[in-house]
């Protein structure tokens, strides 16, 4: 045993023919690149696979793996295959920037999309407009993403804080009462949501009971909820995000609270409904997509396509950004056969989604001016049990168009600077 | 109303208390005789968790209370002795870093067998409700917590008091070489403390898992705490340790009703006053870290 080992390491013809294979192959490769055509198109990713955010951010990149695919199986972009190369920025801004940059520069990638949490969104975006670079933000809700630091090249799927806030407020006010109580977390996207929820309560004329700032991470929100309920409002609403919700809404319901105050808030995720146990699915909310949604071209096909690469689980509204960042940039790039980045950003400028990709009932385009994507809020309530699916976990009252939802450009202040 | 809220806030920061300590005494366990800053403690925390998780459809709520921790401590057995063991004779730097990486590893691990999702526990029904309207966070699961830890925190001094190994516990805390000069097998002795220590460790996910969601960064937020209740507390005491856990849990309890953006904060201030004025801790011993 140990001779042979010790043959297959010194043997001389074995070494012989191994390099001269090594070197068949270095002058057989170019030639089979030639073969296949040029070089592939890639798509970077950065998104924050671990940390408190891995669950949306692994979603996301399963989305832009399908959007690939199937990219790929009708024919790539120009002609060319595309390939996705996803970085982890482990959710921390320095990380992510210099992932971003080594995509850039490195990998030689033709566009970016990222990132869950909008504070490293933001800084890619700094990144890539020095750089030149067509970047989709796919899950960073923060406003000034399409607000006042708006950039030329920047895109975003998700939905802004505002559009969020705007989708639930009537509803909220008008069913459940006029004096409202926040959970905010503590940090940009909090504040910003807060901000746009209150702007709202104060034109349908309720007040504000109280505001409680909770730090990101918080596990335990007893002291909170206690002064909550001292302040006896009408609606409890939660804007704290991921595991701060799962926590929050657990011992909201243990409590009993939600028999006394309506629970409410803005983003809902399937994510953070399934990680509840059934009693604490409640509340009303809104949803940036749902996979339920009979008779919508397209949706079916979908859901069956990330049922076969996720477990049998059916796509959240993660797994759809991932698909519709990576799709856009195919569409549009076909459409007007370039990869410039300058061209390809004014040719996004009111670009329609078509039916299979946009997979929900209303127009859905990226709005010229601030280059939000103008995506429908699913507003409805949580359901502890699905009826005929266990992960039918929500209820779709109304699907609100995000013309209805975002705010006029004038009112973002967005004023884009193209390069010149 | 402003008293009754403090009095609700200081009740309900004894409870928060109450589950810091049983995580702090772990870890104080660890550092007293082994001089081990264990950081993958809120790991092992997430392991009990997820033992409990995968094991409650087979035998009920009950039964992943009673199997989870001792499960855990046996996952914590085998890392001591693979891991940490070598490490004993060098700089405590060592093995501080080693279980920092560690920590991670765990973190990456649960994700990688149960996923980043995380996982809905469901506790027994009569626990999950509150046992009167106006003190309606004193929920009969929380009741039950602090129950466990009141007899976990007894069974621990019993044994620490009274049998064998704890007086040998003790004695090594005080001077290790002494008791490997009077022939004790020392290795063996931190093992089985290393052991006790994660069983607590187990302990405290699965109680953990009942009322926050369960994935695998959840550890992550509760270490901190429970690494300042010992500080607080004093290095060395396990009643300091005690003292430490609920007085943090008060703390932060109480500051949320003035100030609830500093809840989280407050507990770091009140450390370091501690370290500038008695830095040895309330309860803690002369010299204990050098």
């Amino acid at each position: 045993m140990t001779s042979s080992i010790f043959n297959l390491r010194f043997d001389r013809r074995k070494l012989l023919k191994g390099t001269a294979a090594l070197g068949a192959l270095q002058v057989a490769s170019p030639f089979i690149i030639q073969a296949r055509g040029e070089t592939p198109i890639k798509i970077g990713m950065v998104d924050p696979l671990t940390g408190v955010y891995a669950a949306p951010a692994g979603n996301e990149v399963m989305g832009a793996k399908l959007a690939v695919e199937q990219i790929n199986a009708k024919g790539g972009m120009l002609g060319r295959q595309v390939e996705l190369l996803v970085e982890d920025s482990a959710n921390d801004v320095g990380t992510g920037v210099q992932k971003a940059r080594k995509l850039i520069e490195r990998d030689q990638v033709n566009f970016i999309i990222g990132d869950v949490n909008s504070g490293i969104a933001a800084a890619i975006a700094q990144v890539t407009a020095e750089k030149k670079i067509l970047h989709i933000v796919s899950g960073g809700h923060t406003d000034s993403i399409t607000g006042k630091d708006c950039k030329w090249n920047v895109f975003r799927v998700c939905n802004t804080t505002r559009m969020e806030a705007n989708s639930v407020s009537n509803v909220l006010f008008s069913k459940y009462g006029k004096k409202w109580h926040f959970i905010t977390p503590d940090y940009a996207f909090g504040h910003t949501l807060y901000d746009a929820c209150t702007d709202d309560l104060k034109k349908l004329g309720g007040t504000v009971t109280g505001n409680e700032l909770t730090p990101l991470g918080t596990t335990d929100f007893s002291a909170y909820l206690i002064k909550a309920r001292a302040a006896s409002p009408d609606v409890l609403i939660l804007l704290v995000q991921g595991s701060d919700m799962i926590n929050c809404l657990k011992q909201v319901v243990q409590f009993g609270l939600n028999k006394q105050i309506h629970v409410a808030g803005t983003q809902q995720e399937l994510e953070s409904l399934a990680a509840l146990p059934p009693e604490a699915r409640v509340g009303v909310w809104m949803f940036e997509w749902y996979w339920k949604q009979p008779g919508v071209p397209g949706v079916e096909k979908f859901v069956a396509d990330i049922r076969k690469v996720n477990n049998g689980n059916v796509p959240t509204a993660r797994h759809w950004f991932g698909y519709t960042s990576a799709m856009s940039f195919a569409l549009v790039a076909n459409k007007e056969k370039t990869t410039d980045a300058v061209k390809l950003a004014a040719a996004l400028e009111n670009f329609e989604l078509p039916d299979d990709v946009k997979l929900q009932p209303n127009k859905v385009y990226y709005r010229k001016g601030d280059h939000q994507l103008m995506t429908s809020a699913f507003v409805g309530e949580a359901q502890s049990k699905g009826k005929d699916d266990p992960e039918d976990l929500y209820r779709v009252d109304e699907v609100v168009p995000g013309d209805k939802t975002a705010p006029a450009v004038s009112e973002t202040g967005c004023t884009i600077q193209w390069p010149a | 109303m402003m008293t009754q809220l403090l009095l609700f806030n200081v009740t309900n920061g004894l409870i928060i208390g109450a589950f810091y300590v049983l995580m702090a005494l772990g870890l104080s366990l660890i550092l007293n005789l082994s001089n081990v800053i264990n950081f993958a403690h809120g790991g092992f925390l997430v392991i009990g968790g997820y033992i409990a998780y995968t094991i409650t459809p087979y035998i009920g709520f009950w039964g992943a209370l009673l199997l989870a921790p001792p499960l855990t401590a046996i996952i914590g057995l085998a890392v001591e002795r693979v891991l940490i063991r070598p490490l004993y004779g060098r700089d405590p730097l060592y093995s501080l870093l080693l279980t920092f990486g560690l920590a991670f590893m765990i973190e990456d691990g649960t994700r990688f067998i149960w996923g980043p999702q995380g996982k809905p526990v469901t506790i027994p029904a009569f626990l999950a409700q509150p046992l009167s309207n106006d003190l309606f966070f004193i929920t009969g699961y929380r009741l039950f917590m602090v129950v466990v830890v009141m007899i976990a925190v007894a069974l621990l001094f019993l044994l620490l008091r009274y049998t064998r190994l704890g007086v040998r516990i003790r004695a090594g805390t005080l001077d290790l070489e002494t008791v490997a000069a009077l022939g004790i097998n020392v290795g063996m002795l931190r093992s089985l403390n290393f052991a006790v220590g994660i069983f607590l460790a187990g302990l405290s996910g699965v109680l953990a898992a009942g009322q926050l969601g369960l994935e695998p960064t959840m550890g992550t937020g509760l270490l901190m705490p429970s690494f300042i209740a010992i500080i607080v507390g004093g290095i060395g005491s396990l009643p300091g340790t005690l003292v430490g856990g609920l007085l943090i849990g008060v703390a932060s309890g109480v500051t949320a009703v003035f100030f609830p953006a500093a809840s989280e904060a407050v507990i770091y201030v009140m450390m370091a006053v501690i370290l500038l004025t008695r830095p040895r801790g309330l309860f803690g011993e002369e010299g204990m870290m050098s």
